[in-house]
């Protein structure tokens, strides 16, 4: 009976080998931890535009050794949690992470409403944070010095959306907008900038979230003939409007859509045929940069889908910034929050620089799908394409 | 004229769209009283599934449209012999059943809903089928939408004419009325109840594979239209055939004019204040005798 016991012994001594060998040979991991939606009506948003890029981030880092912290190569280990689309949910697991888990980082979670309610404990419990999802001057009103909105804000984009429309001899406008602060905080900086561009507004309508039916609002605007058609939209409802205009035949000089008009999905939904000529609120596309690209193909090659044209090179942008911080300054949070609001970066995005709050560097931008790509058109410095005006008919 | 037609017509579309909606938890709820709160997932389950097919095999969506109510009935069969036989069995009377499967329903939506999250992922998903205009007396309309609302008119005759005027359709009434008394009288309600179940589930199938022509689809699409069948069922009385259709224009008309002529943002007070109207006129609903 001497001998399996020796066997078991042996094995024994190899398994605590195998356990700890590893942990003697390896630095630590950095852990990074976030809530974010993965299921309820935010979770197409940020399965989107954001946590494929926080898990791409931290693939790449890995493969390539590791984190640089103050010359030590240690690995990223990445804690993501559903908040299934609640604020309180966020708020508690966030809070969690921050204290009993005792995370080294945090990431942010997805949109302008979860992005203001956790910024108090980002200020409570000093954890910095480069938000690509979230735009309000609210925000930047609360003064929270470790809270980075790295997105245009709403006057910055409708203000390039003005200027660009003044450029091109519109001259009325018809517009609609939902009903919620996001689209609140967006029409009256559009008003401001129409106004001050001499542009006159015939029409604005709100409408609710969930909206299943605008054709009697399209219909009204057709009749006016306006110019432009100014769409102050969130995802289902820039599908339905578009769909809705085509089928209505309601095809003004231009067509501008916001929020989800830089997604993939909405050229491959509607058709590219569809979609050409459709403007929206959009930063970048993969042709903007050679990196440009190859972050573009590693997001398709990692998820088999594209990044969309807004929010992911912002939520990429964020994470270069918070590796260039963390190698630079290590893992004093209070030194990363120093670094980033004290340094201009060099992103996937251009330069960003933030002062009082907000990212100074990034202008507000128009984009119009032309052939299945979504190009940049305004301001000119950045543009990828020329603009096609006016907009074709719907196809 | 103009104007009021094509208001008109809009909004008899728009209701349509809800009438389809609302079918199969009027067959559930409205006959059986089986609260079936998941009925929006598998509406969606059923977009998803004719996305999927559309997309990966290339099926024509309009011919998927058998299939979806195929594999939705199958499926019914399946949810009903594993939750709701029992619930059905055990309990002493028809509210008893209603507060019970209320709490299986809840059960089914993280289910339904987790399963496809899994399956699909989080993303917003489509296709582009039948979006083309069709001229109407000068009025432009997406052919999609055409398509939902004479199905849902379709379908909803055809309903009330089984219930009315066959054997099956009695049979049902019966069970409704008394499940007792109708086992007394030969109607096999072991095989009855599961079968209008599963009915419900494909009528929620194909509602979801003609709303995907429609609307971009996502796994949390589901609930929004549980409300809304609730609101379109209660209205036109539980379980009549009829007032599900008329419930449901009714509702349509109404938002229709209502955004045109006050503002689209008062959607929802606009068909809160139908439902209260006609609770208040007629508590049993419009159909309801």
């Amino acid at each position: 009976m001497n001998i399996p016991h020796a066997v078991k012994r042996l094995v024994l001594a190899a398994l605590a080998v195998a356990t700890v060998a590893p942990a003697l040979a390896q630095e630590p991991p950095v852990r990074i931890g976030y809530a974010i939606s993965r299921s309820g009506p935010f979770a197409a948003g940020a399965q989107t535009t954001q946590e494929p890029n926080y898990i791409l981030w931290a693939d790449q880092v890995n493969a390539a050794g590791g984190l640089n912290v103050q010359g030590k190569r240690r690995k990223i280990e990445l804690v993501g949690i559903d908040d299934r689309s609640e604020v309180e949910t966020m708020v508690r697991t966030v809070e969690k992470l921050m204290t009993s888990d005792k995370m080294d980082l945090v990431l942010p979670p997805w949109g302008t409403g979860m992005n203001f309610a956790v910024m108090p404990l980002l200020a409570k419990y000093g954890y910095p944070v480069i938000a690509p999802t979230a735009t309000g001057r609210r925000l930047i009103e609360m003064k929270n010095p470790f809270f980075f909105p790295i997105l245009q804000q709403p006057d910055t984009i409708m203000r390039a959306l003005a200027e660009m429309l003044a450029a091109r001899g519109v001259k009325t406008v018809a517009a609609i907008y939902v009903d919620e602060l996001f689209g609140l905080e967006n029409i009256s900086a559009l008003e401001a900038a129409l106004k001050a561009k001499g542009i006159r507004i015939l029409e604005k309508k709100s409408y609710p979230i969930g909206v299943k039916d605008l054709a009697a609002v399209l219909n009204e605007f057709k009749s006016l003939n306006p110019d432009a058609f100014i769409g102050v939209t969130y995802p289902p409802d820039t599908f339905l409007v578009t769909g809705q205009a085509k089928q209505l035949g309601f095809n003004p000089k231009i067509f501008y859509t916001a929020v989800g008009a830089a997604f993939p999905v909405y050229r491959d939904k509607m058709g590219v045929a569809t979609v050409e000529g459709v403007m929206g609120i959009g930063s970048w596309n993969s042709k903007a940069s050679p990196a440009s690209k190859v972050y573009f193909d590693a997001h398709v090659a990692k998820f088999q889908k594209e990044p969309d044209r807004w929010g992911s090179p912002h939520a990429w942008a964020g994470m270069q910034i918070l590796q260039a911080a963390i190698e630079k300054v290590g893992l004093d949070r209070k030194a990363i929050r120093d670094y980033i609001a004290n340094t201009e970066h060099d992103t996937l995005i251009g330069k960003v620089r933030w002062r009082d709050g907000e990212n100074v560097s990034t202008p507000g931008m128009v984009l119009q799908w032309q052939k299945g790509e979504f190009e940049v058109i305004w301001p000119p410095d950045r543009a990828t394409a020329q603009p096609i005006i006016p907009k074709p008919e719907w196809k | 004229m103009g104007l009021l037609l094509e208001l008109a017509a809009g909004g008899l579309i728009a209701g349509g769209i809800y009438a389809v909606v609302a079918m199969g938890l009027n067959l559930q709820y409205g006959l059986m009283r089986i609260m079936n709160i998941s009925h929006g997932e598998f509406l969606m389950l059923g977009a998803y599934l004719t996305w999927f097919a559309h997309t990966t095999f290339q099926v024509n969506p309009l011919l998927f449209l058998p299939a979806a109510a195929g594999l939705l009935f199958l499926l019914g069969l399946a949810v009903y012999g594993l939750c709701f036989r029992r619930i059905v069995r055990t309990a002493p009377s028809l509210e008893v059943i209603e507060a019970r499967s209320l709490l299986v329903g809840f059960g089914l939506m993280f289910l339904v809903q987790n399963a496809v999250y899994l399956a699909w992922g989080a993303d917003l998903q489509g296709y582009s089928f039948l979006t083309q205009p069709v001229e109407i007396a000068g009025a432009r309309f997406g052919a999609n939408r055409l398509l939902v609302f004479g199905f849902a008119v379709g379908a909803s005759l055809a309903l009330l004419a089984l219930l009315r005027w066959t054997l099956v359709g009695k049979a049902v009434r019966a069970m409704m009325q008394s499940p007792t008394g109708a086992q007394l009288v030969g109607i096999d309600t072991g095989v009855l109840h599961p079968v209008v179940f599963g009915a419900g589930l494909a009528l929620a199938g194909v509602a979801g594979a003609l709303l995907s022509m429609v609307y971009v689809i996502s796994p949390s699409m589901g609930e929004p239209y549980t409300v809304t069948a609730l609101i379109v069922i209660t209205l036109g009385g539980l379980g009549s055939a009829a007032g599900c259709l008329v419930g449901g224009l009714l509702l349509g008309l109404v938002e229709a004019f209502g955004m045109h002529y006050a503002n689209p943002s008062f959607k929802m007070l606009l068909s809160y204040g139908v439902l209260i109207a006609v609770l208040i006129a007629r508590p049993q609903g419009l159909f309801k005798r």
